[in-house]
């Protein structure tokens, strides 16, 4: 008797569901429902891969999860019209040697909206191909990190897709944040890019807006290559701060509107090469090592109404002198107390050009490892020294420099260092004096 | 142990260390009240390099103040020519007195950043580990200019002579190291770029900021040059971790060897 029941114990354990709440087929459930429908998934994990081909809505809840295969994408969105909401994404194929590139959800038609997605161990996070007016929203990507490059793809991948909303996503660790290649007419606001290569790889793109998005901790904060048109406003560029790091990078890149972004602690700020007719506009360009790297292949840039101030090196032209204009319309930018500039009219406009020259152009265009030298006290000495020696060169020349007039505090400091001398006074007298 | 207590209670009533102290806190403080305005994710690393920037500034200056004044005291007292003659050799009483000054100077600035973590943790997000690795690179730093400072005032024989020496070593490690590398940088190529790296690693300064922004994952190495991988032949916590043990070792040694006894 015992032997049986342990018997038919054994066999129920063994036989019995192995994993559980993984039973039921989520892509029966798709091809059974109809056009339109709704299908509420529970809190647990579905196997993938799925490929959806009609207009439904998959909702998920707290701890929804689709698990691929690890042969393909997760999910193939092959409708218009398709909803994926609160669901957690994870294990695509993470092959390099496919001629398709893996993802977690792989989007190939438009008006579709992709909201509150959790992804993770997948190449690409989303990408769409050939997609327009899909909607992507509250996406968290959660790359390997390490910056391990070539064993993972792009938070987002956009190939092809225009007149994309891309809003409030989060995305830390891949190889690049958001990677645009031929894509046109996008808007992407407020996401957050972090510890990735590049928070925007961005080639072959026109006409796209990026307002209010968030770099931090790439290697580069947005590289702009090779696209026109794009306008860039209020996003923040911060600590990008690697070797060669940069906050934004535009090669061969033309008519773009760089407004009113935060460029701190990066590497370089703004570094400029083979790029024409930008507008660089009240941006705020502060504490990076160097404020704006402008190599001389670049020509007819604007630079006005910008905040430079507490840079390493304000400004650096390399290659030669590019003919770049540092004022429009008689308003220049404000370099801070990079220089000491007179308004004895009090407009607020320097009463003369503010001139900086410097002598680490040549050591920067010959020898990379001057960057390491940048954060050193020494470079200051090393500027003067060839200042004195009429090595140094003349970086740009802003005719009409914006000079700001701090609050009067002209009573403080003097009453402070009143204090301070009376106080050290009476220390002084009062202690007895040691032998 | 007495060595640890005596100079406890010598540095207790003087003046240096508690003006190197309130220094350190002020300089905390302040950076403190105009990091008001970062993110709460960010905040905490903007904090940290931009208070090590600022203490970098002095922290090597009064740190050699502070060891060579008092390996100095011990001469201008006369105790200095008493405990060799009774009981210790010069190598036992410089080692024992760099760990007293060593230990008398790092434990309460450890305890000031350890209450400082907790107005950190109120206004941030902050990363145990990496504030570690934070205080581990002051702590190394103030290490190598200690010993640097006993070094000095073993040799010295007047306060005048321990001045000036130390001015003129913090002028070097702060100015003229990186300024002679950076006239030499035209000329260096594959060839030599390893010795070059040895010479910039050198300054204690600099392993210490590389070890720092390396270890916080703010200096990334990903796709490096191969003129930039032959420059980082070792991991910036080993090029750290030499320096400090070379600084401490030679500044040791020849503390030994160029020992004088009489102070004027």
């Amino acid at each position: 008797m015992k032997k049986i029941l342990s018997l038919l114990f054994l066999f129920v354990l063994f036989i019995g569901p192995c994993r559980p709440g993984a039973t039921e087929n989520l892509q029966s459930m798709i091809d059974e429902a109809s056009d339109g429908a709704t299908i509420q998934l529970e809190s647990k994990t579905y196997e993938g891969n799925i490929v959806i081909e009609k207009p439904i809505q998959l909702i998920g809840q707290g701890n929804t999860t689709i698990k691929g295969d690890g042969t393909g994408n997760v999910i193939s969105v092959r409708a218009e019209g398709v909803t994926l909401e609160n669901i957690g994404v994870e294990n695509s194929s993470m092959d390099r040697n496919s001629s398709e590139e893996y993802a977690a959800v792989k989007v190939y038609t438009n008006g579709n909206t992709l909201r509150k997605l959790t992804i993770k161990d997948s190449f690409h996070g989303i990408y769409l191909s050939k997609a327009h007016h899909n909607t992507i929203d509250q996406v968290h990507v959660q790359g390997s990190g390490d910056e391990e490059i070539a064993g993972q793809g792009n938070g987002l991948h956009i190939y092809y897709s225009n007149q994309n909303t891309i809003t409030n996503n989060e995305i830390e660790g891949t190889r690049d944040g958001m990677f645009f290649d031929y894509a046109d007419g996008n808007i992407v606001l407020n996401n957050k890019i972090t510890k990735t290569r590049y928070g925007l790889h961005y080639m072959y793109s026109n006409e796209n807006e990026f307002k209010n998005n968030i770099f931090t901790f790439n290697t580069g904060g947005a590289a702009v290559m090779h696209s026109n048109g794009l306008t860039l406003e209020n996003n923040q560029f911060i600590f990008n701060y690697g070797h060669r790091s940069f906050g934004l990078l535009l090669l061969s890149a033309n008519d773009n509107h760089i407004e009113n972004n935060t460029f701190y602690m990066n590497q370089r700020g703004l570094y400029i090469d083979q790029a024409t007719r930008n507008t660089i506009r009240n941006n705020h360009i502060y504490q990076n090592q160097i404020g704006i790297e402008l190599w001389a292949s670049s020509s007819d840039q604007i630079f006005t109404q910008n905040v430079i101030s507490e840079n390493t090196i304000p400004a650096v032209t390399l290659g030669g002198t590019g003919n770049n204009a540092w004022s429009k319309e008689a308003i220049g930018n404000d370099w801070g107390n990079s220089f000491p500039i007179l308004d004895l009219d009090q407009n607020n406009i320097g009463d003369h050009s503010a001139i900086f020259q410097s002598s680490l152009y040549e050591l920067i265009e010959d020898q990379e490892l001057t960057y390491l030298f940048l954060k050193s006290p020494a470079i200051s000495i090393y500027e003067k020294m060839n200042e004195l020696l009429n090595k140094s060169k003349i970086m740009f020349e802003d005719e009409h420099p914006l000079v700001s007039h701090p609050k009067k505090q002209v009573v403080l400091w003097p009453v402070v260092l009143l204090v301070l001398g009376i106080v050290v006074m009476m220390k002084m007298k009062s202690l007895p004096s040691k032998t | 142990m007495n060595y640890i207590w005596k100079e406890w209670k010598e540095s207790v009533r003087s003046k240096g260390l508690w003006l190197s102290l309130g220094i350190m806190i002020i300089v905390s403080l302040l950076m403190l009240s105009r990091s008001s305005d970062f993110s709460l994710d960010q905040g905490f690393y903007l904090l940290l390099v931009n208070l090590f920037e600022g203490l970098i500034y002095f922290v090597p200056i009064l740190c050699l103040f502070l060891g060579a004044f008092s390996i100095f005291q011990e001469k201008e007292q006369k105790t200095l020519v008493m405990l060799l003659t009774r009981q210790e050799s010069t190598l036992s009483f410089l080692g024992k007195k760099s760990l007293a000054i060593q230990l008398v100077l790092l434990a309460p600035i450890f305890v000031w950043f350890f209450i400082y973590l907790i107005p950190l943790k109120m206004n941030f997000i902050v990363d145990l580990h990496h504030y570690f690795l934070f205080l581990v690179a002051l702590l190394g730093f103030i290490l190598v200019f200690t010993q640097i400072g006993v070094f000095i005032g073993s040799i010295s024989t007047s306060r005048m002579q321990i001045t000036g020496i130390a001015v003129v070593v913090w002028f070097y490690f702060f100015f003229l190291h990186d300024f002679i590398l950076l006239s030499v940088l035209p000329t260096i190529t594959h060839d030599n770029v390893q010795l070059f790296s040895v010479a910039y690693f050198l300054n204690p300064i600099q392993a210490v900021r590389m070890f720092l922004e390396s270890g916080l994952g703010l200096y990334s190495f990903g796709n490096m040059s191969r003129l930039l991988e032959s420059f980082m032949w070792l991991s910036p916590s080993i090029f750290f971790g030499v320096n400090l043990l070379f600084w401490i070792g030679v500044s040791f040694a020849l503390a030994v060897l160029l020992h004088r006894k009489e102070g004027s």
